[in-house]
């Protein structure tokens, strides 16, 4: 019986603890913080191969927001100072002429990958964080009007330097999060016509003309901000309110194009652990 | 140390980036007409080849315009403007009018009847989309072909080809058929040829100057893999024939079994594009020229290869019976 006892406890304790301790030191652990946001606001469209007006109207937003960070040592919850921050944003706005007389409805997903690198001040209430993004477009601007070019396509890959700040404090008893996001452009690649290029001629005859375009800051100066507040109403329920202005524009040949969003949004922000053995 | 150089990099970039934008013209007579002006100037590709002096012209019309004057008046010196170009695709759109230049058509005999069309039709003709076809009596096919705007697919065209496979010719009339979309055309000419066919160029405008064009991209037919027609073929034109109807006509000629019958053809080989002025009016232009196989313009139509008028009679149409004759010969 003894020899029994000794047979199940003590292997266990002699090769199962072991294993297990150095299963756990071995554990990838990450700490995310992901937001699902809905955001309302204007909408200005610019494109000179659809027409030489601005067009203004409203649109709607949706926006998910995942920041991932390694926790170092998760006994003690340090995180690393390298985030990663996945985003994917899709809009949709309808937009008028001054004249209300012609109508263009704009769309576009963008995603945006990057890696930011961090540094804890003022006894980690305050965080700096510098990095860069990976941002692809995807979208349209469609003229209810024109004929034979009635809409134009948009797809653009960009590298984008991005810079966080994030302010921890306290109003009264409740705890708040602002953090600001500010991501520019640097260089990338888009697809654009020629200047008087038909679609006919690039999607029926296959002939191409300069439609992918490098571009730099200075031919496509596009910049987007998020500013957001999160107040943190109880340890499961975190309220985001904020603004996220994204101006997408370009100059390229000789086509002008901007879509400026303003939007007021509103989401939800959870955090929590995912371990991987 | 590296934040002070986020910084710095920062400013740089902000300070290099600006706002892509345009100047807006003010919604005034004289906005709309410079709007107008400058449009055209910047995108219409036919200003050399028809040695137009544009900035003649705008100091011919700028002097016609004022602030004070009325609607009617404004869309009127824009239309005399716009007609100085010569060219049906040219339009200016508005809620009470549509500003054109019909010449082309009007100044010429019709050489079409829809009541003699009817009586060849009869009324038990077939429709396939956009095609009424029969076969007459001396066993040619004859098909119509109003448009190119209604969708004419590849089942379409199976079933007019196995209908009138028996026939010893066909007759394609495209008389009247103003264009409409240019893969149609392409698809319609592709049942006419049995191998990848050179039947002209393309080039678009590569900047704002009127010289500025991309180099000439050639334009072929490729030959259906459905059924395709091996026989004479005889298409039928008038002055009506514009657009992606004359580039059908264009192609068509290229074609060693195909003639062409009637009348001299509109023309339009320039793809038209649109744009809108600062009162909401359209505008509509060409801006990417089109050429025959020898990089010929056709702005203006081409010439039949058998050219011939309707005639006068009331019960017999002068061109079908040409091109009838011709197939039987």
């Amino acid at each position: 019986m003894m020899q029994s006892n000794f047979l199940r406890h003590g292997f266990t304790r002699i090769f199962f603890v072991p294993c297990l301790a150095i299963a756990l030191s071995a554990h990838a652990q990450k700490e995310v913080t992901n937001s699902q946001m809905i955001g309302f606001g204007p909408t200005k469209v610019l494109d000179t191969y659809l027409s030489a007006e601005h067009f203004s109207g409203v649109g709607l937003t949706y926006l998910s927001h995942t920041e991932r960070r390694k926790i170092k040592n998760p006994s003690k919850s340090v995180p690393s100072k390298i985030t990663t921050v996945l985003q994917h944003e899709a809009n949709l706005s309808s937009v008028k002429d001054r004249a209300d007389n012609k109508s263009e409805l704009e769309g576009a997903y963008n995603f945006y990958w990057g890696k930011l690198y961090g540094w804890h001040l003022l006894s980690d209430r305050l965080t700096l964080q510098v990095g860069g993004m990976l941002n692809g477009t995807l979208g349209f601007i469609y003229n209810t009007s024109n004929g034979n070019n009635p809409a134009q396509a948009r797809a653009a890959l960009n590298i984008m330097p991005t810079g966080v700040v994030t302010y921890r404090f306290q109003l009264g008893r409740l705890p708040l999060t602002a953090r600001y996001e500010l991501a520019l452009p640097l260089c990338g690649i888009r697809f654009s016509p020629n200047y008087g290029q038909s679609y006919y001629e690039i999607f029926s005859r296959g002939n191409y003309d300069h439609n992918a375009v490098p571009t730099t800051f200075i031919s496509a100066p596009e910049w987007r901000q998020l500013f957001t507040i999160d107040a943190h109403l109880s340890k499961r329920f975190t309220l985001r309110l904020g603004y996220l202005g994204n101006m997408q524009q370009h100059h390229v040949n000789d086509i002008r194009q901007h879509v400026y969003t303003h939007r007021i949004i509103l989401g939800i922000t959870k955090t929590f652990s995912v371990t991987r053995l | 140390m590296k934040i002070r150089a986020f910084i710095i990099s920062i400013s740089i970039i902000c300070g290099l980036s600006s706002c892509v934008d345009t100047e807006e013209r003010p919604n005034t007579p004289s906005g709309n007409f410079e709007a107008l002006w400058e449009i055209i100037d910047q995108h219409y590709c036919f200003f050399q080849y028809k040695d137009i002096d544009w900035n003649a012209i705008y100091n011919k019309y700028r002097v016609r315009v004022s602030d004070q004057m009325t609607t009617i008046q404004l869309f009127e010196v824009c239309c005399d403007m716009l007609s100085e170009l010569r060219d049906g695709h040219v339009n200016l759109s508005t809620s009470m009018d549509y500003g054109r230049y019909w010449a082309w058509q009007e100044t010429y005999p019709k050489n079409y009847s829809d009541s003699l069309q009817r009586r060849y039709l009869d009324t038990d003709y077939m429709i396939a989309s956009g095609l009424e076809y029969r076969v007459l009596d001396d066993n040619i096919g004859y098909v119509r072909c109003q448009s190119f705007s209604s969708a004419i697919g590849e089942g379409n065209l199976d079933d007019v080809m196995a209908y009138l496979a028996l026939c010893r010719g066909l007759i394609i009339d495209i008389r009247n058929n103003g264009g409409g979309d240019l893969t149609t055309a392409e698809r319609f000419a592709g049942r006419f040829v049995s191998e990848k066919t050179l039947v002209g160029y393309i080039q678009h405008k590569n900047g704002v100057g009127h010289s500025d064009f991309s180099e000439l991209e050639p334009q072929y037919l490729e030959p259906s893999s459905n059924m395709r027609w091996h026989k004479g073929v005889c298409v039928l034109t008038n002055r009506s024939v514009y657009s992606a109807a004359n580039a059908f006509a264009v192609w068509m000629h290229t074609l060693p079994n195909v003639t062409i019958v009637g009348d001299h053809t509109g023309g339009g080989s320039g793809l038209p594009m649109s744009n809108s002025l600062p009162n909401g009016w359209a505008v509509r232009y060409s801006a990417c020229p089109m050429y025959d196989k020898n990089k010929n313009q056709t702005e203006f139509g081409i010439d039949p290869d058998i050219r011939c008028d309707i005639g006068n009679s009331l019960t017999y149409d002068a061109i079908i019976e040409t091109a009838r004759r011709h197939l039987t010969e």
